[in-house]
């Protein structure tokens, strides 16, 4: 794997905008300007900046609560994404979908799934499109340790594996499906090993290491474009905040939010960029300044975005809503 | 009292999708654990200590047994706090050396091997093969290799115990011992460590090998491929790889990889010989796993040792045992007992 | 015209839109090979081994990648074996296929979610509780959802062709009583299709007006018949779709004749026509000249033994009984 320095700079870049973009969401939450229900990836920059590096343009996404830095990287606009969360009409899903259901297909990325689970056999159909057309793409679903226990896991496993789709399987296990610790949840707490039960390596990586993540992905994107068929990445990472924002979150102990937070993968990759002299202190503190400027526009695009109307909750539930939908 | 470090994260990583590698999951470690505690407490009383990992494989491996034997066994944890990481391995080591130890069970490859050699000084190690590329540890069943651990628990004059010294590597980075490695060091012309494994030969620029076998795969059989270097023999092999080649050969790097590496430069290496780095930068790979950086700044040198750990043979120390009548029933109502061969009369 | 089955009117439309859309895929349990378990899909494997794809046992996975598979463009047409598997896999049709393109806002851009999924309804080969139910109740109440429900072979070729030509998701119920009955469909080659919401009224009548689904509706049309010889003039009303629901047509059989009979075979509470009879009471309570009533079928599981089965199964008496209950009033 070879990364130019321009590479490894747009790789910052990416991780610092997602950081920056949640904790944005974690502040304007707090004071109230976020309805329902967030969860914020903070923590774990590292596997969505990685993951969507190797992705091409028409490669088939599908990220999960956590994953609004899926999104941004895939160039949905932090103002559209911002401005959904904010339940604007001016959002991607113009206000309807929220932080559960944003997605925007006309750049192959599904947004979370509020089901979890589902979207794990849904991408296949995705990988199956992409065989059946012969375009050379790939599907990948990010979930996490909790939705792996689901049915549509094993079924989609299963299928991708027989079907020999070009499926990517990423979980990124941070331990904790809400509160429930994995020992509480699997006998067999070791995800990965899950891929030999339907003959799809299953491979193990640290998820908070940048490097990590893209040499993972570059092979498993290799293999399933050649035709090799799927595979199970199961990435190890940990979330900082709650499962989501207003969580106390009173199942984790400090001692071990304190490790992982000492883990944190942008300071991992800040520390490597200046140790390699890739990039100078002021080079990184100017970039952190760029996506904090960056954020704001998009938060002032979606304090100034208007409502949707009465016309809008009526409206796209068939395609031309010929039919009774009444008010 | 005897210790088993089990290493969670072995034979899980990127090579079962770049190479052919077979999934090592956790729950056949546990039952190697289980293997290993029901051998020893069948026959004995001594405490086991088990490091702890994330996945806690001792306490599924004895709530098992409970469950097969209704039978609580004489093991716990070593006392330390993890932090879930290769460094937890070393510091078992270190923990059990200091509580005095007769032997230690590794349960990994040759990068767990690799580090609890850095900290169990004279422990005798007996190393359970469940990693990718093993060359250091055994194919050895569980069970056996609890025999074999007890006979170094209850062993006090040496007299079954059969091991032997092995063969290390001593890393130098800028005139201090940064690290050592029990079968290889890689410079690669990576520039970090990511997946950790090595399975690019095109990335390898030069190579040191405490044992070079063609019937072995990884590092150890680029070496291996031209020239065979055992154990036993005070030797080690050092390799520059690249272009122009003086030679090519066929390897097996990787479980079902076989690829061409081009040797420009071999020569052996004599125990106590110090040799230079040449590569400017990239990343040094130390029994399979990328593990130290260097830069074009820093000064590596490599030395070949004899001051590995020692390493538990088995078949040599279970027969010498049952020479000495180790596995027989001592009170036994008939038949006489007889330099520890038991004698029946041929009427019974 | 000439007169050919219902799977065969099913076999064709799938037939003719694979053809038409290279991007058509059938998918299911035993579709390819076998034919599907009521060989409906015979042959068309051997025709188009690409597009006919045998699945193992995994509704939610069928389903799923179905799913994935519309969202990406392709109109896949997946098969459950029986219409009771719907709640093994009802996440897809209810909280994803039928809400996708709302929560994200899609509109004409594209065919979001448009898969139709096919599946066998219906009581009478003596396959019990599990296996002999009719769904239509289950899933009327999911808003974006389209709902089909052909008794004859000309209505369910037709409204096949439509589900699969649209653009949004569909539950397409076959009965399976009624792969084998008859009926005159046109030319292979006379392209044709039938459009939802729009309810056909299979037999004239002035007295009564019965609203029937799938198998009642030849039910119907036999009773109606027998009550012609009693003087009675029944009107029969197939709304061929649920939902979208062609209330006009039915409104102005009702305001002509002044009482309302639905008959759906399926269980009695939550029976998708009560909607029809919801509907009446609320838009057209004026044209109602007496109490609506409903043959419908008990508020039991189904019984496996024959006789059990049968009596549990609306019959064409009870059907007379309900017109005269509704004209007594």
């Amino acid at each position: 794997m070879t990364l130019t320095n321009n590479d490894l700079r747009k790789l910052l870049e990416d991780m610092i905008y997602i950081r920056t973009f949640e904790d944005r969401l974690r502040i304007n939450f707090a004071a109230g300007a976020i309805p329902g229900f967030v969860h914020l990836g903070i923590g774990q920059e590292a596997i969505m900046a990685g993951i969507c590096f190797n992705l091409q343009d028409d490669d088939t996404i599908g990220a999960s609560h956590r994953e609004h830095g899926v999104l941004l990287c895939r160039g949905i606009g932090g103002d559209k994404l911002m401005a959904e969360l904010y339940g604007k009409r001016t959002g991607i899903c113009k206000g309807k979908g929220g932080s559960m259901h944003a997605g925007d297909l006309e750049k192959s990325t599904l947004g979370c799934n509020g089901i979890l689970g589902s979207a794990q056999t849904i991408i296949n159909g995705f990988s199956f499109a992409h065989k059946f057309r012969k375009d050379g793409k790939l599907a990948v679903t990010v979930f996490g340790d909790g939705a792996s226990n689901r049915g549509e896991f094993h079924e989609g496993l299963n299928f991708a594996s027989i079907w020999n789709l070009p499926t990517i399987y990423f979980i990124c296990n941070n331990g904790y499906a809400i509160s429930v610790p994995k020992s509480k949840q699997n006998k067999v707490d070791d995800l990965s090993a899950r891929g030999a039960a339907y003959g799809v390596p299953g491979i193990q990586i640290d998820g908070n290491d940048i490097f990590a993540v893209l040499e993972a992905t570059e092979e498993a994107f290799k293999r399933a474009r050649a035709g090799g068929g799927p595979t199970l990445i199961e990435a190890k990472t940990y979330r900082w905040r709650g499962h989501f924002e207003g969580d106390p979150d009173i199942y984790r102990d400090q001692e071990e939010k304190d490790f992982w937070m000492a883990k944190c993968p942008i300071r991992r990759f800040e520390k490597y960029l200046l140790d390699h002299e890739v990039m100078t202190q002021a080079e990184i503190d100017g970039i952190w300044k760029s996506a904090s400027d960056r954020v704001d526009g998009h938060q002032k695009f979606a304090e100034e975005s208007p409502w949707p109307d009465r016309d809008d909750l009526l409206r796209d539930v068939y395609y031309c809503d010929e039919g009774s939908v009444q008010a | 009292m005897i210790g088993i470090i089990a290493n969670p994260s072995s034979g899980k990583d990127i090579r079962r999708l770049v190479a052919n590698a077979t999934c090592f999951d956790n729950m056949e470690k546990v039952n190697i654990i289980q293997r290993i505690l029901i051998a020893f407490h069948k026959l004995s009383d001594a405490r086991i200590l088990v490091m702890d990992d994330a996945y806690g494989m001792l306490e599924k491996a004895a709530e098992n047994i409970r469950r097969l034997t209704h039978e609580s066994v004489n093991a716990g944890l070593i006392p330390f706090r993890p932090v879930f990481d290769q460094t937890d391995s070393t510091k078992a080591a270190r923990m059990l050396r200091e509580l005095g130890a007769k032997c230690i069970i590794v349960i990994g490859g040759d990068g767990t091997n690799r580090v609890v050699a850095k900290a169990c000084g004279d422990v005798p190690l007996i190393p359970l093969s469940t990693g990718t590329n093993n060359v250091f540890p055994y194919m050895m069943e569980g069970t056996v290799a609890g025999l074999a651990a007890l006979v170094a628990e209850t062993d006090d004059g040496g007299e079954m115990l059969k091991t032997r010294r092995c063969k290390r590597l001593n890393i130098y980075k800028n005139g201090d011992l940064a690290d050592i490695a029990l079968i290889d060091v890689c410079a690669t012309s990576d520039m970090f460590a990511a997946s950790r494994a090595v399975w690019n030969v095109e990335s390898i620029r030069e190579l040191f090998v405490t044992v070079a076998k063609p019937d072995s795969i990884g590092m150890s059989a680029i070496g291996g491929s031209f020239r065979t270097i055992r154990e036993h023999e005070p030797l080690g092999l050092y390799i520059r790889c690249g272009e122009p080649a003086a030679f090519a050969t066929n390897v097996a790097i990787g479980p079902g990889l076989i690829r061409p590496v081009g040797i420009k430069y071999s020569r052996t290496m004599a125990i106590g010989d110090r040799i230079s780095l040449e590569t400017g930068a990239g990343m040094l790979a130390l029994d399979g796993e990328r593990e130290v950086e260097f830069l074009p700044k820093d000064r590596i040198e490599i030395e070949l040792t004899r001051d590995g750990p020692l390493v538990v043979d088995i078949p040599a120390t279970l027969s010498c045992a049952a020479d000495r009548g180790f596995f027989l029933i001592h009170n036994t109502p008939q038949g006489e007992t007889k330099g520890g061969i038991c004698i029946h009369d041929s009427d019974e | 015209m000439r007169e050919i089955t219902m799977a065969e009117a099913i076999r064709e439309a799938l037939d003719e839109e694979i053809a038409r859309n290279p991007e058509v895929v059938v998918l299911g349990e035993d579709v390819g090979l076998f034919g599907g378990c009521f060989g409906v899909t015979a042959g068309l494997y051997e025709k188009y081994p690409n597009n006919v794809l045998d699945t193992m046992i995994a509704e939610t996975g069928i389903l799923g990648l179905s799913l994935g598979a519309a969202y990406a463009g392709m109109k896949p047409v997946p098969e459950l074996m029986f219409s009771d598997f719907l709640t093994v896999c009802a996440d897809y049709v209810v909280n994803q296929a039928s809400k996708n393109r709302y929560m994200t806002g899609m509109q004409t851009g594209g065919q979001s979610a448009a898969m139709v999924v096919r599946c066998p309804n219906g009581a009478g080969v003596r396959a019990a509780a599990q296996h002999s139910q009719c769904m239509e109740g289950f899933v009327l109440n999911a808003p974006g959802l389209k709902i089909a429900c052909p008794s004859t072979p000309y209505d369910a070729k037709g409204l096949l062709k439509y589900a699969i030509r649209g653009n949004d998701p569909v539950i397409f119920f076959e009965h399976k009583m009624l792969y084998g009955v008859k009926g005159p469909v046109p030319d292979p080659g006379e392209d044709y299709v039938v459009p939802f919401a729009s309810a056909d009224i299979k037999r004239v009548g002035t007295d009564v007006t019965v609203v029937a689904t799938q198998a009642m509706v030849h039910k119907a049309l036999s009773a109606a018949a027998k009550l012609e010889e009693e003087g009675i003039s029944v009107e029969v009303v197939d709304p061929r779709s649920l939902k979208p629901l062609d209330k006009n047509t039915i409104f102005g059989s009702l305001r002509k004749t002044g009482r309302l009979v639905v008959v759906n075979e399926a269980y009695r509470t939550g029976n998708a026509l009560n909607e029809v009879v919801t509907l009446c009471a609320e838009e057209c309570f004026d044209a109602l000249r007496g109490p609506v009533v409903r043959v419908t079928g008990p508020d039991t599981p189904i019984p496996f033994s024959p006789v059990l089965e049968d009596m549990w199964i609306v019959q064409e008496s009870d059907i007379i009984k309900g017109v005269l209950k509704a004209l007594d009033a």
